[in-house]
């Protein structure tokens, strides 16, 4: 894991990582986190990658409900969990991203820009 | 027929089916990204959603066809990083190369990240890729190809291609230069004109430059391929010439399923190294996808 001002970097370990360490990186692996005010965010792609592993804090949406959230709304819903990032499955085992839930409702914390209308 | 390719007239066989092929459209292609999914159950998966794939190769698995989906971005198996759109002979490139797990992996002109990302698809994450792009507007879509793809073994670097630092030596590397885009007329239409770079050094010197430099970043039993995606003998098989003269190098034979044609050896009055017949030339009428030139390059045993 490698830190740039207020974000993470992943990067698998390799025995010949030692032999580049002088060159110089515009950017290492995936950006995993990034602070966000006070609190530390798994990007989409980190909960992407790694979501699978997850035990709990995994919400499975239809169509409908992503498309909901992908238009900016708040879905209620009755979950036994603390407030904070859930992850968002659509269909079987599709992560797509991250969630946020607050107080009986989730919203998206997806990359807006990347999804389009088509793909819902 | 646009006079662009009147001077291939003699080098290119059957040029009439060659001319007739560049009025279709280019046929979409996707690779299937196993860093993420399975091939077959997203095959599945998107022929239930009524997208529909065909295998474009008998060899990988990866490789397929989707003839009734014109913007293969706007499938959600492309935001998940299932997917991504690939002519089928840009993807030889990475295949050829075959880089093996845990090697260095040197991609020189890597944005926007499709080579890249095959690659580090073919090593199983492992090893260690440098994804070199010297222009910084052209980094941004690198990026977010790797992190799309789940790539986790690249490193960014914006060194200009031809003063890569020669401290380190890689297994394999990958120059997919600069070209003037002809093979891409399909796409580009009339306007892939040749492109000089700022007028300070024409397109096959910079070639040739970064072509010795990614040979001269080669370990002794490293393997390079050159790669373009047009088809002037001026920027394909006179720049590998100029390495075989300026070094001891060697290129080795390319096997791949499609119906490819070797490298000239001579063109206009111009004679080269007869081991370019080693090196493969892909036309549309042949193959149904971009024009594509690769050659196969180590340092001679």
């Amino acid at each position: 894991m490698l830190r740039q001002k207020r974000s993470w970097f992943l990067i698998r370990n390799s025995a010949v990582l030692p032999a580049f360490a002088r060159l110089k990186p515009a950017q290492a692996g995936i950006k995993a986190f990034r602070q966000v005010g006070d609190f530390i965010k798994p990007t989409t792609r980190i909960i992407q990658g790694f979501g699978r592993w997850a035990s709990r804090s995994m919400l499975h949406l239809d169509r409908s409900q992503v498309r909901a959230l992908w238009r900016g709304e708040k879905i209620s819903m009755d979950l036994s969990i603390d407030n904070g990032y859930v992850i968002l499955v659509i269909g079987a085992h599709d992560i797509l991203g991250l969630g946020l839930y607050v107080n009986g409702r989730v919203s998206s914390q997806l990359p807006r820009k990347e999804i389009r209308s088509p793909m819902l | 027929m646009t006079p662009l390719f009147e001077p291939y007239s003699d080098i290119i066989p059957d040029f009439s089916a060659f001319q007739d092929s560049l009025r279709n459209p280019l046929p979409t292609c996707i690779r299937i990204n196993r860093l993420k999914t399975d091939p077959a159950s997203l095959r599945q998966s998107l022929e239930e959603k009524g997208v529909q794939l065909t295998p474009a190769s008998r060899r990988h698995d990866t490789l397929f066809l989707a003839p009734h989906v014109s913007l293969p971005g706007n499938l959600l198996a492309y935001f998940l990083g299932h997917i991504h759109p690939q002519a089928l002979t840009s993807a030889m490139a990475s295949l050829v190369l075959a880089p093996q797990e845990h090697a260095s992996v040197l991609d020189m002109c890597a944005a926007p990240g499709g080579k890249s990302s095959h690659c580090a698809e073919i090593m199983n994450n492992t090893g260690l890729i440098i994804s070199n792009d010297l222009y910084a507007a052209r980094r941004p879509a690198l990026g977010h190809t790797l992190a799309r793809m789940g790539v986790l073994n690249a490193v960014i670097t914006a060194y200009q291609a031809q003063e890569f630092p020669l401290r380190q030596r890689f297994d394999y590397v990958l120059a997919d230069v600069p070209c003037s885009c002809e093979g891409k007329f399909r796409q580009l239409g009339e306007a892939a004109a040749y492109r000089e770079f700022g007028g300070k050094e024409t397109l096959p010197d910079l070639q040739k430059r970064i072509l010795l430099r990614g040979f001269d970043l080669l370990k002794e039993n490293g393997r390079l391929v050159y790669a373009t995606c047009t088809y002037n003998p001026s920027e394909n098989e006179a720049v590998v010439h100029r390495l075989l003269n300026e070094r001891d190098a060697d290129l080795f034979p390319i096997d791949v399923e499609f119906h490819v044609e070797p490298g000239l050896t001579r063109w206009n009055d111009e004679t080269y190294d007869k081991r370019l017949e080693r090196a493969i030339r892909f036309y549309p009428h042949r193959v149904d996808s971009v024009g594509f030139f690769l050659a196969s390059i180590g340092r001679r045993c």
